[in-house]
């Protein structure tokens, strides 16, 4: 009687758990769907939001879909402020062992 | 002991003396039982202690000290919160830490902790700077720990920061007490002493001192390096009890001494968004989970800059809320060190197939510091906003702390476990985290869930008990704040994605970030040195007799202060000490009675 190899599931070593949490995550169509499912959320988040903001707006931060604006672009700007900041403050990993550096060192 | 006095003792002692006990038993504890004992059992201990106080906002326990009266156990509202959040965090540390065997910083880990416990309820200042300086010296052998040469010079400049905040803070008492006479928190704002949050004028002598002593605490702007420098260097442990006790022990002190210090809005508001943009370009995942702890304070800051009861109860909740979803979020990347050996972001990717309890503990924190709804970070950072909004002449504030509310979810949210355990297969397949480790990051994911669901549970223990439970009832779960709230979250990750997908999103290079220590680890030695050259060229100059006399003092220095000077050679090392110890007690009796 031949033994009845059990099926692979994941990648080899690859923890039980995680083939069963985030396997999921590694299809093709997931990026795509994700992305997707967070544009609806977020254009049903606004619709509900005016479905529900039958009250007079107060000033601009109640507007409906303020915070999700808010939010979209809060993130872009302190992403894309990355690439110069980066250029600007980025030095090599020893860059205060390099000798003339730091204060107090004896070497 | 009869079982009442054992009671008594319990409830009228100082938590914190528990942990200190247990802190200074564990060197001599040698199998694992034991220390899990002391570890666990010290802050159970301290928990069983705080719930027996005897009662809020009076003396439990004073001792005659050269003249004045130091109260050693005062509890009320505002350190029940603080307190029952360091204990917890103190239990979760010792068991994370029950892997390792090393006394050193077993010990000096137990004894940090038990002088922030000691330091939240003491009820004077010169017991609170004892309990301070306390923590300042325990915490340093935590960036000690990893006993490399770059862990000292680490050590060294961090205890610059700790040991200048104190001498701050005790010039800043002895002004203070000189010219009041006062040292008890009931006595300095009697009108206030029946409620928990007093305030200290801050035209008083020495408060400004104080609250400079206080600011270096709690990593104000350009003073705030002290921790990107020194967090990530610890080991995998250091940093998780680093994050929980320092900065937020700042904040108590601020919220019992500066509250409604307008000041402090805009420093912390400050601080909430320059971080935002350290944290986009670092690549250690734990220097910028420590640029996150910088802009949560400030969060803490600016609504204790507020100080209406919404923002103090909104401080004493997020420092709460923070430091279990900080604790959480440095254990998992601690795990990541622990098991890989690094947490450079360039050097790490797809951990999640291996180590998925991790993974998920992570996620967990990350959510909380997110504020999504139903996570710690939710309910506690909600009455920091809904009090900015509040006050229409706070709109900028309010808008600042929006816009790092953005930053969170970028840096901590997403950065990190994305960067850590998902993002490119970095190839590495390292072994998931041990028992220990798991248990403490799942008892502090509980702990995130348990107050992000059940919000009650926190807000009994807030300062102002009924502005809370108010606010629970009519503000915290309309739909309209719950919406605008995933709003910006879903709309902030939809940001993520476009950025990724355009390959517009930086990427994680290895590399240093320069921040203001550049100042004195680069710009000092450059300027130290033209200014000697200078010096020294002058000196040439004005030789001749001048030389002379200064060469015999020189000379005579070197006697004194010199390694193989005589007082080197003929005086016993003890003896040197205590004269030390002497010449400063003189100064401070001399400070403080004068």
């Amino acid at each position: 009687m031949s033994e009845e190899k059990e099926p692979v599931v994941g990648e080899p070593g690859e923890h039980p758990l995680s083939v069963l949490l985030f396997s999921w995550m590694r299809t093709p169509l997931f990026k795509t769907m994700l992305a997707w499912s967070l544009l609806v959320t977020g254009a049903a988040l606004i619709g509900l939001e005016i479905w529900l903001a039958f009250r007079p707006i107060k000033d601009v931060t109640y507007a409906p879909g303020f915070q999700g604006m808010f939010g979209f672009l809060a993130f872009v700007f302190a992403v894309l402020s990355g690439w110069p900041l980066g250029k600007m403050l980025r030095r090599s990993e020893g860059y205060y062992d390099s000798r003339g550096g730091e204060a107090g060192r004896d070497d | 002991m009869t079982i009442e006095r054992l009671a008594d003792l319990l409830a009228n002692t100082n938590p914190g003396f528990f942990i200190l006990a247990a802190a200074l038993m564990l060197p001599f504890a040698r199998d694992v039982a034991s220390r899990a004992i002391l570890m666990v059992g010290g802050p159970l201990v301290a928990l069983i202690a705080l719930i027996s106080a005897e009662g809020l906002s009076i003396n439990l326990q004073t001792v005659q000290f050269l003249g004045p009266e130091l109260v050693l156990y005062r509890p009320d509202s505002l350190s029940f919160v603080f307190g029952l959040a360091f204990i917890i965090a103190s239990a979760l540390v010792g068991v994370y830490s029950l892997h390792r065997r090393d006394a050193l910083q077993d010990s000096t880990a137990m004894l940090y902790a038990g002088a922030a416990v000691t330091a939240v309820f003491v009820g004077d200042l010169i017991s609170l700077f004892i309990a301070w300086e306390l923590t300042a010296i325990a915490s340093v052998f935590q960036i000690l720990a990893p006993r490399g040469a770059e862990s000292v010079r680490a050590a060294v400049r961090y205890l610059v920061f700790q040991i200048g905040s104190g001498m701050l803070v005790l010039a800043g008492i002895c002004m203070y007490v000189a010219a009041t006479g006062d040292t008890q928190f009931a006595l300095i704002a009697p009108s206030q002493a029946s409620l928990p949050v007093g305030v200290m004028d801050i035209n008083a002598p020495g408060a400004v001192l104080i609250l400079a002593g206080f600011g270096i605490k709690a990593a104000f702007p350009m003073v705030h390096n002290w921790l990107q420098d020194a967090y990530p260097r610890t080991s995998e442990t250091g940093a998780v009890v680093l994050s929980a006790f320092t900065t937020k022990l700042a904040v108590y002190a601020l919220a019992r001494y500066f509250a409604g210090l307008e000041w402090l809005i805009w420093i912390g508001a400050l601080m909430t968004v320059f971080p935002v943009f350290f944290a986009v370009i670092e690549n250690d995942l734990r220097k910028v989970l420590a640029y996150s702890l910088n802009n949560q304070v400030g969060f803490m800051v600016c609504a204790v800059g507020i100080g209406t009861q919404l923002a103090v109860n909104g401080a004493a909740a997020h420092a709460f809320a923070h430091i279990m979803y900080k604790a959480l979020l440095f254990m998992s990347m601690g795990a990541v060190l622990y098991r890989t050996g690094t947490t450079k972001a360039s050097q790490l990717g797809g951990l999640h197939r291996t180590m998925p309890w991790t993974t998920l503990f992570c996620l967990v924190g990350a959510a909380s510091i997110s504020a999504l709804p139903l996570f710690s970070g939710f309910v506690a950072k909600s009455m920091v906003m809904s009090a900015s909004h509040a006050d229409p002449t706070l709109f900028i504030v309010w808008i600042a702390l929006l816009f790092a509310s953005a930053g969170v979810l970028e840096h901590s949210g997403i950065k990190i476990p994305y960067f850590a355990f998902f993002s490119h297969d970095s190839g590495r397949r390292p072994q998931e985290a041990p028992f220990n480790m798991l248990l403490a990051m799942g008892a502090a994911a509980a702990l995130c869930i348990l107050v992000g669901v059940s919000p009650g549970w926190l807000y009994q223990f807030l300062p102002y008990q009924e502005a809370a439970m108010e606010y629970l009832a009519t503000d915290l779960w309309t739909a309209g704040h719950v919406l605008q709230q995933l709003q910006l979250l879903v709309f902030a990750a939809l940001a993520f994605m476009l950025l990724q997908w355009r390959r517009w999103y930086p990427a994680e290079k290895p590399g240093l970030i320069i921040d203001v220590e550049w100042f004195w680890r680069r710009g000092w030695p450059v300027v130290a040195s033209a200014v000697g050259k200078r010096v020294r060229k002058a000196g040439r100059v004005v030789s001749g007799p001048i030389g002379a006399a200064g060469g015999s003092v020189q000379l005579a220095a070197r006697q004194v202060f010199g390694r193989e000077g005589w007082v080197a050679a003929r005086v016993p090392l003890s003896a040197t000490a205590v004269l030390t110890l002497a010449i400063l007690g003189i100064v401070l009796a001399i400070s403080l009675f004068a």
